[in-house]
């Protein structure tokens, strides 16, 4: 028998390569960020910099708009996580509890959306936007952001709306609760645990987006942060990297306080216990 | 408190038809049992009475009052689920509390019947407790306490004790009881366990296949059974049921075994020479016969169970129970006479099941 701590730092070990993999992009991300514009590219590459400049995100901030484009994305995924949700929570409690015509069928619909890249769509839906007048407008992304992960959303609300179990419902109609206020205190509160899980995904998803907001968006004000980062790199005679990378740093930092937060509801399983 | 009936009562889920007609008066504070195989409707039953299932056709009334429209929260009825149903997010006391709140009720109202309910149950200790923070008997005390809070017309229960080990089950058996004979509440209580049924029960409901059996008292249930289910269902272990020929001989009415054996059966029976029959016998009833009296069946198995010994034979090779309180110490081979009082046989329409 090995010891605890002997067995952690073998399982440490044997993890490493995978840390090494995902840190490396965030730690050339940070060191690059920090470092002064002539130490960008010295030969061979050092991890060491002369000076942390924290000027650096000052000078990002206002030479690219960066504060315009974290609004409108902080807009687009909250706004789309919200319309996702208020359309799911419905819409899974409906495919979990009650039985209608084609039910099966548009569980099935749900899971062929899944299966096409939102790549394929984009002409289509840079037309569908034309014809409604929402091109170069932050609503058409919360639209199509909602839209593109409701069926996400409600496959998983569902098998999580499943797992409560009918009884407490109807426990609560005995107590003379209506159907609105048992949903509203006593299954929606033990949903919180997939709502959570759910938002997390959507609004990460939403935040992250790229193809088609740099279809949608024509004009830098309405610019979302990945492309507004983008339009840093590309078409440019001279890239500004520790300024990309300044601003990648703050475009990632939100995501990962949100899901830091956040991700104590992922383990917690309220309806466990529940019955039985 | 309140009375219920129930008129002619069918359920069907499309083609399938689950319950074919049920007729049945619960008196005001009556403790009625519901008692069947799983898949007999019993449970469906209680779920109409709560208004969680429709009803396909007749009548259900709480009072004089027909509610077969009326949504579950309007009906003034309790219910205590086989899960038990609490509600994890809340404490012991919002759970009991739930109803009453709902009712805006005056908050020193709510917490006075919350903490007469929780003395009544021996829960006080508990009541700032989530329900995972307690034990399956302690839930079940909490799932009663939120339906005693309420002072419903009816009381509910959908196998209560099902979820509990052996030992709790009879513990709480007995505080259902009790916590009745103080309340008088209308309950109806569904089981699948016949001595909860006999134990508990004023009068009990048997239903097989979406149809009632027989509706009575535990003894008469258990000493008149009306047909062969019932008989088969209540009592454990069950009636010895051997099938015959009814004949007579020498002014001497008898059933004939397959093999020629022939248990002589009292005149009352109304059956006629030649029909096919089945004898019952509980096993309680068998007893030890000298001489010539009786019938000759050799021991297989002896079972002592300490309050009585339980002897397996066969009898036309039918296995037959016999039940006795004596110490008597058979061997396995031996041969012993067995024999019934004449006013301890059952007997049985072999086609129709019916008591003859």
């Amino acid at each position: 028998m090995m010891s605890k701590t002997k067995r952690s730092i073998l399982y440490w070990i044997i993890l490493a390569p995978l840390v090494i993999v995902i840190l490396f992009p965030f730690a050339v991300m940070f060191v690059t960020a920090v470092r002064p514009r002539d130490e960008l590219f010295v030969y061979p590459p050092t991890w060491g910099f002369s000076e942390f400049r924290w000027e650096n995100f000052a000078e990002m901030w206002v030479k690219t708009n960066f504060g315009g484009a974290l609004l409108n994305s902080l807009y687009v995924s909250i706004t789309a996580t919200g319309a996702a949700l208020v359309l799911s929570i419905p819409a899974a409690y409906a495919m979990s509890r009650y039985r209608f015509v084609g039910k099966g069928l548009y569980k099935n619909f749900l899971l062929m959306t899944q299966m096409m890249s939102p790549i394929v769509l984009v002409l289509g839906l840079f037309r569908l936007m034309m014809t409604l007048g929402l091109v170069n407008d932050l609503n058409s992304l919360v639209i199509t952001y909602a839209a593109f992960n409701m069926a996400f959303t409600i496959w998983m609300l569902q098998s999580y709306f499943n797992s409560i179990p009918r009884d407490l419902e109807e426990a609560a109609w005995m107590d003379g609760a209506s159907h609105l206020t048992s949903l509203i205190r006593i299954f929606l509160p033990l949903a919180v645990p997939a709502i959570v899980v759910t938002a997390i995904f959507t609004f990460i998803n939403s935040w992250n987006e790229f193809v088609l907001a740099l279809t949608m968006m024509r004009s830098a004000e309405d610019f979302t942060l990945p492309v507004q980062i983008y339009s840093q790199v590309a078409g440019r005679y001279q890239v500004e990297w520790h300024h990309v990378m300044a601003g990648t740093v703050l475009a990632t930092v939100p995501v990962a306080i949100v899901f830091s937060w956040l991700q104590r509801y992922l383990i917690r399983g309220m309806a466990l216990g529940a019955v039985k | 408190m309140s009375s219920v009936t129930i008129r002619g009562v069918k359920k069907r889920y499309g083609a399938l038809s689950v319950l074919h007609g049920i007729d049945l008066e619960i008196r005001d504070q009556e403790f009625v049992v519901l008692v069947g195989p799983s898949g007999c409707g019993k449970s469906t039953l209680l779920r109409m009475i709560a208004g969680l299932e429709t009803v396909s056709s007749g009548d259900i009334l709480i009072g004089e009052r027909i509610i077969n429209d009326v949504p579950p929260k309007s009906r003034d009825i309790a219910m205590v689920f086989q899960n038990y149903a609490l509600y994890p997010h809340m404490s012991v006391y919002e759970n009991m509390s739930f109803s009453l709140r709902l009712r805006h009720l005056a908050k020193d109202v709510i917490d006075r019947k919350v903490r007469d309910a929780a003395e009544i149950l021996n829960l006080g200790k508990f009541l700032e407790r989530s329900p995972r923070q307690l034990s399956g008997g302690q839930r079940q005390r909490v799932a009663m306490g939120r339906a005693l809070v309420r002072d419903a017309e009816v009381f509910l229960f959908d196998e209560p004790l099902s979820n509990l080990d052996a030992k709790l089950r009879v513990v709480m058996r007995t505080e259902i009881k009790a916590l009745h004979q103080r309340l008088k509440t209308t309950s109806v209580y569904v089981t699948h366990d016949q001595i909860e049924a006999m134990t508990m029960a004023d009068r009990i409901v048997v239903m097989n296949a979406g149809r009632i059996e027989q509706i009575g008292t535990p003894l008469q249930l258990y000493d008149t059974p009306a047909n062969l289910f019932v008989a088969d269902f209540i009592g454990s272990p069950s009636m010895n049921v051997i099938r015959g020929v009814l004949g007579a001989a020498a002014g001497q009415t008898f059933v004939e075994l397959p093999d020629g054996t022939r248990l002589p059966v009292p005149d009352m029976a109304s059956g006629s020479i030649g029909q096919k029959v089945v004898f019952g016998a509980r096993p309680e009833h068998w007893t030890l016969a000298t001489g010539d009296a009786g019938v000759a069946v050799k021991v297989e198995v002896v079972e002592p169970t300490g309050a009585n010994i339980q002897v397996f034979s066969r009898l036309a090779g039918t296995p037959v129970c016999a039940i006795f309180t004596e110490r008597h110490d058979f061997k396995p081979g031996q041969t012993i006479r067995l024999d019934v009082p004449a006013d301890k046989i059952h007997l049985f329409d072999a086609e129709s099941g019916v008591r003859l």
